[in-house]
C-alpha cells in the first residue's frame, strides 16, 4: 500500500459519498484520516463555504462540465496528488445532464488529471453500466460485459470508457463500482424511502426474492481508499459492496425492524405489487427517457423487480477489502443519523 | 412374419446398448431393434453432412417448434447419440443426483452406487483427458477464461488414442463397446427396423409391430420390453401404443446460442471439438466449443451474412463457441395420428431468455480476452464485436427470437420417480399402469442435468438394468 | 389457385433464395444445392414437413402473383414470422452444403482459386 498523498482532490465532495469521504479523510482519529490538503470541488461559493468548515479542506469553485471549469482545481499542485472523482448525477432534471456531468465531466477530470501528472485517480462508477442479473442467484463477476441500464447506465459506461482512453494515454486510474448506497449523509430520496417502508407503502414488486447488492457508505469509503492506495495496475476495476446481496423482502424487513427499534411507529401492512408492474414501469421509463425527460419514481419502480447483485471476491483478494458493516447495523446507524439531524421519518 | 424374444430392447444408444449387454450377459434372450443403420466409427467424417445423412434423424434437420424454434439433433443409427456426439464425459453432479432423489422421490437412488457405476463406465469406455496439447480453439477458450479469472476445466472424453496425437483418437461409442458385448453374450440386433407400435392390453405389452425400410411389416412377441429410443422417440412410441399418462410433457433441454470468433492465427480443426469448458456460472450457464468445419462456420455466420460473410474465406482462423443454459422452460413431444414423426415444441421462460443474452455476452467477453480480433454473434443483424464497447451494442440488440438456437441434449420426457403429477414411471423405469413396459434412456432423467448427459443416462440405465435382473431372477 | 407439386415449389424458392444470397455461385453448383436442400426438406419430420408445405404453397402462390424474385428478396431481408423460418431453413441448408462441399468459396458464392 502506498502512503497517502500530499494533496487529495475530491469531486462530488458535497454528495452522499463525498461527505462521508471527507469526514473520514479529515478526522485524525479515523483509520483513513490523513494530513495534507483535501482540495474539494464545489459548484458554488456557498457550497464551498460549507465544505471549508472542515479542517484541512480547501474548497475550489468549479464545474466538471468544462475544461475551463477545472482549471483552478488542478492549479498549483505540489507533491504527490491523488484524485477521487465522485461527482455525478443519478436522478437528474433532464436526461442531457447524464452526458454533461457523468460522461463529459469524467472525461474532463481524467484529462485534467493526466495533464497535471497525478499519482492516481479513483473513479466512482456504478452497477448501472452492467444492467441487471438474469436471475436472482446470478452474480456480476469482477469483469462483465457492458449492458447499460438506460440513460444513467449509458453515461456511466461511457464515462468508464473515456477514463480508460486516458489510461491508455498514461493516466493511472482505477474504477470502483458501488451498488445502491445507504448510510449517514443520505439525501432526501432516502428519507422518503424510510418513510414509505415505515408506512408499508414501499412496494415489494413480485415475490420479493430478487436480490440487491447494497453498500454502506463507510464500507464504500474503505473501498475507495484501498483502491487509491493499492499497488494495482491502471485500468483495474472492483465491485465495492456489502458482503452479500440482500433479498428485497429482507431489506424491507430489516429497515422496518431498525425503525421500530429506534422507537418509531412501524405498520405491519406491506404493499405488494405483481412483477409485471416493475416491467411496465421499466418500459415507461425507457420511453420517458428517450424523450429527454426523467421521472425518478418511474425509474426507481422500474428497477424494483430486478436483481442487481455483485460478487466482491476480487476486491477482497486484491485490495484486502473487508466490509465492516452489514444491513442491520448500517440501517440502524442511518436512522440514528437522521434522527440526530432532526429529519422526520 | 413374426418372431419371439425374452426381452425386446428398442433402441441401441446410451441406454439401450448397456441394457442389452447386461441382460444378455445375465442369460436373457435379448432382441435389440434399432431404427437406424450400423455405421462403424471412422466410416463417416464426424460432423459432416454425410454423417448427418447416415446417422442423424432427418438428415440432422429437426427442431422443437416455439417462439423461437430450437433446432436439435437426434441420432438414428446403431449406438445412437454416442456415435455422433462430441464424446465429452461428465458425471452427474452430486447436487443434481440429490435433487432428483428428493424432488422426484426416487427410491433406492444412492449417490455412492451411481458413482460406482460411473467408475465402471469410465473404465469400459476408457474415459480420459486428451494426450498432448489441445486444439488452438480449445486453448483459446481456456486462455480467455484464465484472463478473466473464471473457472474452467478440461473435460475427459471416452476415446482411445494410439499415439500422443489428439487426431489419433478413436471414440469408444456403443458400437465399439456395449453392443459387441451384447452380441457376444448372445443378443440379436436388427437394424433398419422401426417399432411402429406396442400392443398393450390391460397393462401388459405382448408384442411389437415393426416395419423395415421397405415397409415390410413383422411382429415380435416378448415377455418384457424396454424402450430406449431417446427422449423424443420413446414418448412418441409409448403414445402411439396408447400409453399417454404424463408422457411427453416435460421435455428438458440445454438451449444454446453461439458465436464465431476470429483470431490472428490458424486454430481450426474441422472434425473435432474443444475439450475445455468454462464452468464459472455453472449450473445455469456453461461455455464450450462447437464443431467448426467450413460448412458449420458458414451456418454460424449466416445470421448476418452481409456483415459476417467475408470472414468465411479465413475459415482456418475461425472457431465457433456456444453458451448453454439450464432451462426453466419445458417442451412437449406429441405423437400425432397418421403422422410418422411426433410434433416437438418448447417454450423458454423470461429467465431463460435473459440468461441466454447475458451468457452470449459473457462468452463474447471470454473470446475478446482470448485475443479474438472479431466476434460474430449468431443472431439476426448482430454487430461485429471488436471490443468491450461493442458488447453493449450486442446486449442491446440481442433477442432469442433473432438467434439461431439449438440444443444437442434432450431429456425428461418420461420422468422416473414417485412425484405426484409428474413421474411417468416408477423409481426404476417401469411405466405407470403397465406390468412389463420399461423405459431406460434419457427420457427417465427428471430434468436436464446441466452437463453433458451421456454419463447420467448410462449410469441410470445400468442401475435399472441390474435391478431388473435382480428382481426377476434369471 | 392451381396446385403445383410441392417439391417443385420448394426447388423454385430455394433457387431464388440462393440466387439472391449467393449471386456469384455458378449455376451448376446452385442446382446441386437446390437438389440437396430439396432432399433434406423431403426428409423432414412429418409435422415440420407439413408446416413447410403450407408455407411453401403460400409463397409459391404469392410468388406467381407478385414475382418470386421480388417476394424472395423481401422475405430474405425482412424477418416475417413463420415465413422467416422457411427462409432460414433454406438458407442454413444451402450455406452448410456450399461450404462443406466447396470450402474455397467466396462470400458471394464465387469459387476461389
Amino acid at each position: 500500500m502506498k502512503d497517502p498523498p500530499d494533496i487529495t482532490i475530491v469531486t462530488g465532495a458535497s454528495g452522499w459519498l463525498g461527505q462521508a469521504l471527507l469526514a473520514a479523510l479529515t478526522d485524525p482519529a479515523d483509520p483513513y484520516g490523513r494530513a495534507g490538503e483535501i482540495r474539494a470541488l464545489a459548484t458554488s461559493k456557498p457550497e464551498g463555504d460549507v465544505l471549508g468548515r472542515s479542517p484541512g479542506v480547501v474548497p475550489v469553485v468549479g464545474d466538471v462540465r468544462t475544461r475551463a471549469g477545472l482549471r483552478d482545481l488542478f492549479d498549483g499542485l505540489t507533491g504527490s496528488v491523488d484524485v477521487i472523482h465522485a461527482a455525478g448525477v443519478i436522478h437528474p432534471g433532464t436526461v442531457s445532464d447524464f452526458v454533461e456531468i457523468n460522461t463529459r465531466g469524467t472525461q474532463n477530470v481524467a484529462a485534467a488529471a493526466r495533464a497535471a501528472g497525478v499519482r492516481r485517480l479513483v473513479h466512482v462508477s456504478s452497477n448501472s453500466p452492467f444492467g441487471v442479473n438474469p436471475h436472482p442467484t446470478d452474480r456480476f463477476r469482477n469483469d462483465e460485459p457492458y449492458h447499460p441500464y438506460m440513460g444513467y447506465g449509458r453515461s456511466k459506461m461511457l464515462a468508464e470508457l473515456r477514463l480508460l482512453d486516458e489510461v491508455g494515454k498514461g493516466l493511472d486510474a482505477v474504477i470502483v463500482r458501488p451498488p445502491w448506497f445507504y448510510g449517514p449523509h443520505q439525501p432526501a430520496r432516502q428519507t422518503t424511502f424510510f418513510t414509505l417502508v415505515r408506512t408499508g407503502k414501499f412496494p415489494i414488486v413480485g415475490d420479493g426474492t430478487q436480490r440487491r447488492s447494497m453498500v454502506y457508505v463507510d464500507n464504500l469509503v474503505q473501498g475507495v481508499v484501498l483502491a487509491e492506495l493499492a499497488e494495482a495496475p491502471p485500468g483495474r476495476a472492483w465491485w465495492i459492496a456489502d458482503e452479500r446481496p440482500y433479498e428485497m423482502n429482507e431489506i424491507v424487513a430489516t429497515v422496518k425492524s431498525a425503525l421500530a427499534n429506534a422507537g418509531l411507529d412501524v405498520t405491519d401492512r406491506q404493499l405488494r405489487l405483481p412483477g409485471v408492474v416493475g416491467r411496465m414501469a421499466q418500459a415507461a421509463d425507457s420511453i420517458v427517457q428517450r424523450s429527454g425527460r426523467y421521472v425518478t419514481q418511474l425509474h426507481v419502480l422500474g428497477e424494483m423487480d430486478k436483481t442487481i447483485a455483485c460478487d466482491i471476491a476480487v476486491a477482497e483478494a486484491e485490495l484486502g477489502y473487508q466490509p465492516a458493516v452489514e444491513l442491520g447495523e448500517g440501517m440502524r446507524r442511518s436512522i440514528v443519523w437522521c434522527l440526530d439531524q432532526g429529519i422526520a421519518l | 412374419m413374426s418372431s419371439r424374444a425374452d426381452v425386446l430392447v428398442i433402441g441401441s444408444g446410451a441406454g439401450g446398448a448397456p441394457t442389452a449387454a447386461l441382460l444378455a450377459e445375465a442369460g436373457y434372450e435379448v432382441l435389440v431393434v434399432e431404427e437406424g443403420d450400423m455405421v462403424r466409427q471412422g466410416d463417416a467424417v464426424p460432423f459432416s453432412l454425410d454423417q448427418m445423412d447416415r446417422q442423424y434423424r432427418s438428415g440432422g434437420v429437426t427442431a422443437a417448434i416455439g417462439r423461437p424454434s430450437i433446432a436439435y439433433t437426434e441420432a438414428c443409427c446403431a449406438g445412437g447419440g454416442t456415435e455422433i456426439n462430441s464424446g465429452l464425459y461428465r458425471r452427474p453432479p452430486e447436487d443434481v443426483i440429490d435433487r432428483w432423489r428428493t424432488e422426484h422421490d426416487i427410491a433406492d437412488f444412492d449417490t455412492a452406487e451411481i458413482y460406482a457405476i460411473c467408475d465402471e463406465v469410465e473404465a469400459e469406455l476408457s474415459v480420459q483427458p486428451i494426450p498432448g496439447t489441445a486444439t488452438g480453439a480449445s486453448e483459446a477458450l481456456k486462455r480467455g477464461a484464465e484472463r478473466l479469472g473464471w473457472s474452467h476445466d478440461e473435460i475427459p472424453r471416452w476415446m482411445t488414442y494410439s499415439s500422443t496425437d489428439v487426431a489419433s483418437g478413436r471414440r469408444r461409442s456403443m458400437t465399439e463397446t456395449y453392443l459387441p458385448r451384447a452380441v457376444g453374450a448372445g443378443a440379436r440386433i436388427e437394424t433398419g427396423t422401426r417399432v411402429d407400435r406396442l400392443v398393450v392390453s390391460d397393462g401388459r405389452a405382448t408384442s411389437a409391430l415393426l416395419s423395415d425400410r421397405q415397409g415390410r411389416a413383422t411382429t415380435v412377441r416378448f415377455n418384457e420390453v424396454i424402450v430406449c429410443g431417446g427422449a423424443i422417440q420413446t414418448p412418441a412410441l409409448l403414445q402411439r401404443s396408447g400409453l399417454r399418462h404424463r408422457i411427453g410433457r416435460s421435455l428438458a433441454v440445454h438451449p444454446t446460442v453461439k458465436l464465431t470468433a476470429r483470431f490472428g492465427d490458424e486454430l481450426n480443426v474441422p472434425d473435432d471439438v474443444p475439450v475445455h469448458q468454462v464452468k464459472e456460472f455453472a449450473p445455469d450457464l456453461s461455455f464450450g466449443g462447437s464443431a467448426s468445419s467450413p460448412g458449420l462456420l458458414a451456418l454460424a455466420l449466416s445470421d448476418h451474412w452481409k456483415l459476417f460473410g467475408s470472414a468465411i474465406e479465413d475459415w482456418r482462423n475461425l472457431a465457433t463457441y456456444y453458451a448453454a443454459i439450464t432451462s426453466e422452460g419445458r417442451g412437449r413431444v406429441m405423437a400425432l395420428p397418421g403422422l410418422r414423426d411426433p410434433l416437438v415444441t418448447y417454450r423458454l421462460t423470461r429467465r431463460d431468455r435473459a440468461l441466454l443474452g447475458r451468457g452470449l455476452a459473457r462468452l463474447a467477453l471470454v473470446m475478446l480476452e482470448a485475443g479474438a480480433t472479431e466476434v460474430y454473434p449468431a443472431y439476426r443483424d448482430a454487430p461485429i464485436v471488436r471490443g468491450r464497447r461493442d458488447l453493449a451494442a450486442m446486449q442491446g440488440t440481442f433477442g432469442v427470437g433473432k438467434a439461431s438456437m439449438m440444443t444437442v441434449h434432450l431429456c425428461s420426457t418420461v420422468p422416473m420417480g414417485r412425484r405426484p403429477k409428474v413421474s411417468a414411471t416408477d423409481s426404476h423405469g417401469l411405466v405407470n399402469g403397465t406390468r412389463n413396459v420399461r423405459v431406460n434412456d434419457a427420457s427417465l432423467l427428471p430434468d436436464a442435468p446441466g452437463v453433458n448427459p451421456q454419463a447420467s443416462v448410462m449410469a441410470v440405465a445400468i442401475r435399472n438394468a441390474r435391478r431388473f435382473i435382480e428382481r426377476s431372477g434369471s | 389457385m392451381v396446385a403445383f407439386p410441392l417439391a417443385r415449389l420448394i426447388a423454385e424458392f430455394s433457387d431464388q433464395v440462393i440466387a439472391t444470397d449467393l449471386p456469384a455461385l455458378p449455376s451448376a453448383r446452385r442446382a446441386d444445392v437446390v437438389a440437396f436442400t430439396g432432399r433434406r426438406i423431403a426428409g423432414l419430420p412429418s409435422p415440420m414437413k407439413i408446416g413447410v408445405g403450407v408455407v411453401a404453397t403460400i409463397v409459391g402462390g404469392l410468388g406467381r402473383v407478385v414475382g418470386l424474385r421480388r417476394l424472395t428478396g423481401l422475405l430474405a431481408r425482412r424477418p416475417i414470422p413463420v415465413f422467416g423460418d422457411y427462409v432460414r431453413l433454406v438458407r442454413s441448408l444451402s450455406y452448410a452444403y456450399v461450404w462443406e462441399t466447396w470450402p474455397s468459396t467466396a462470400p458471394d458464392g464465387s469459387p476461389v482459386d
